[in-house]
């Protein structure tokens, strides 16, 4: 093998331990124009499965500038269909041409019988489907020839059949695969308080090591006549109750690269720097204690 | 215990068939009921779905309405399930859909606008190519030239309608500065969409004989075969001028001589 630049021929190369944004087509002019200062973007991978265009000319010019992740929506890694291996190689080749410093994937399946929800279902977690996941997982390590992050979901649901906490099943998901754990601070606020857990204990469950990045988004809280669901909406600032959830994580797992994620009723990008900004905040404190 | 199997097809089921009260067994009632639960996965799935589908057929959902449209996606998305995880592929036989969506009868010329819309996506996403290699076309012998055959741009489709789409879909444009009115009366366009260098998109309407020199060229025909249609279609278009714009302005991007 031979060595590789430092620095991509792409820009640049690793994540930092700051707060990037998650990048969305209504900014690309607004990113080039002004540069924001964020540490880094990510993008949805399958955004850019087109063969060319717009999208991936934009990606192009933005990844000059910035380190980048790929965030995968729609693999379904954890299907019992067989694995899309036209979607893996779609995904092998974005990142050929992209070089992301980190590609992720949700623990969550999203399709059976070959008809597709495109939504993130969560799994019911038994022993059959921790075998299940890591034998997916590695093979689509093995297919990508790198490790993936995979992300806790916001869930609605829980199975009778589950007889495994999922915070337990995270871990040892890792722990068999190698895999990183992408923790999505508000989706395990958000799943918390849909099935009465206590979220500090979802925390102080996952290794210290395992944790390469983190997720902050806005939810909504849908109220019914028997009660309510917190539903992760990605359309709106993060909570309170997040924030002080993400400075526990914060102290847990260091200084991690933390992503602002928004996708509808998509704000100005200034307002997505700013809470960027108030993770940095959050993040400069830690890096402080540290030194 | 059901196996991980059993349990995935039967929430897919559950979501997109409509069969809820078998499957919320299998969903702890803690605080909100099973049924509760998987109407919120329902909604995400359907409203995944349908903004999938609004995002290809902005004109389409406008011509028709927002509500319409979510009545027409929401039938669409079960009897067409998405079949991939890649949502740019989700909504290529919409069109056809709506041709036998009897709520949508009335509105004839509807099929053909979504059929526009298709194309337009699928050129926005296609690959790039580079021009025709015109030097290595001049040394073709003549009397090798009429068994040329000829690719269309990855990015460029032809679409041809008995209605005026072109129109319908300009119209219908956000801030489109004109009268919006369209006369059904108008008739028929024949069209080449083509994605540019700069990669704009631009709408070029042909007349006959170009429409099917360009059709044929691309589809099953050789070159000789192909003037002969075109000419028959239109005795009295310029050939030689229409063929070497297309070469020139890149909507035909290679070529190759089959063997006999």
């Amino acid at each position: 093998m031979t060595a590789r630049p430092a620095l991509s021929r792409l820009g640049p190369g690793p994540i930092p331990a700051r707060a990037g944004i998650g990048l969305r087509a209504e900014h690309y002019d607004a990113v080039l124009e002004t540069r924001p200062p964020v540490g880094w973007l990510e993008v949805h991978s399958e955004n850019y499965f087109g063969a060319g265009g717009k999208p991936l000319d934009y990606l192009e010019r933005i990844r000059a500038h910035y380190p980048l992740s790929l965030h995968g929506v729609g693999l379904s890694i954890g299907s019992t269909d067989p694995l899309d291996h036209r979607h893996l190689a779609k995904l092998k080749h974005l990142i050929r041409q992209f070089e992301p410093a980190l590609v992720s994937e949700h623990l969550s399946w999203g399709s059976a019988g070959g008809r597709y929800l495109n939504d993130l279902l969560p799994l019911p977690y038994t022993k059959e489907a921790l075998y299940h996941m890591v034998a997916r997982v590695a093979r689509v390590q093995d297919r990508l020839a790198r490790p993936i992050l995979l992300e806790n979901p916001s869930s609605y649901l829980q199975y009778v059949e589950s007889a495994i906490p999922e915070w337990e099943f995270l871990a040892e998901l890792a722990n068999r695969t190698g895999c990183g754990v992408l923790l999505d601070v508000n989706n395990v606020y958000v799943s918390a308080r849909n099935h009465g857990f206590d979220p500090s204990a979802y925390l102080r469950a996952i290794p210290r090591h395992v944790v390469r990045e983190i997720h902050l988004a806005g939810f909504t809280v849908n109220r019914f006549d028997d009660g309510e669901l917190l539903v992760d909406t990605h359309n709106r600032p993060v909570w309170p109750a997040v924030w002080t959830l993400y400075r526990q994580a914060v102290q847990r797992f260091g200084p991690i690269p933390t992503l602002i994620e928004w996708d509808t009723d998509l704000p100005e990008l200034a307002v997505l720097v700013d809470e960027a900004r108030r993770a940095d905040a959050i993040l400069e404190e830690r890096h402080a204690q540290a030194a | 215990m059901p196996r991980l199997r059993e349990l995935q097809l039967g929430l897919v089921s559950a979501l997109l068939d409509g069969d809820e009260g078998d499957f919320a067994r299998h969903i702890r009632a803690a605080g909100l009921p099973g049924a509760r639960r998987l109407q919120i996965y329902r909604n995400n799935t359907v409203l995944g779905l349908t903004d999938a589908l609004a995002a290809v057929y902005p004109v389409t959902r406008r011509l028709v309405g927002a509500e319409f449209f979510q009545y027409a996606a929401a039938q669409y998305i079960t009897r067409h399930p998405s079949r991939s995880g890649d949502l740019h592929e989700f909504g290529e036989h919409f069109p056809l859909f709506l041709q036998s969506f009897a709520p949508a009868a009335e509105l004839a010329y509807l099929p053909d606008v979504a059929r526009l819309e298709w194309a337009y996506h699928q050129v926005f996403h296609a690959a790039s190519h580079p021009p025709l290699d015109v030097a290595a076309l001049a040394r073709v012998p003549a009397d090798w030239q009429g068994a040329l055959h000829f690719q269309l741009h990855p990015a460029a489709r032809l679409l041809e309608s008995a209605f005026p789409i072109l129109r319908i879909w300009q119209v219908n444009q956000d801030n489109y500065p004109g009268d919006p009115t369209v006369d059904l009366a108008e008739g028929g366009v024949k069209l080449l969409i083509v994605r540019r260098e700069n990669l704009d998109i631009e709408f070029q309407v042909l007349e006959d004989g170009e429409f099917s020199l360009l059709r044929a060229l691309t589809t099953d025909g050789d070159f000789a075969m192909a003037c002969e249609r075109a000419l028959a279609t239109q005795p009295t278009f310029d050939l030689p001028a229409c063929f070497q714009r297309h070469v020139l302005q890149g909507a035909l991007v290679a070529f190759r001589l089959l063997d006999h």
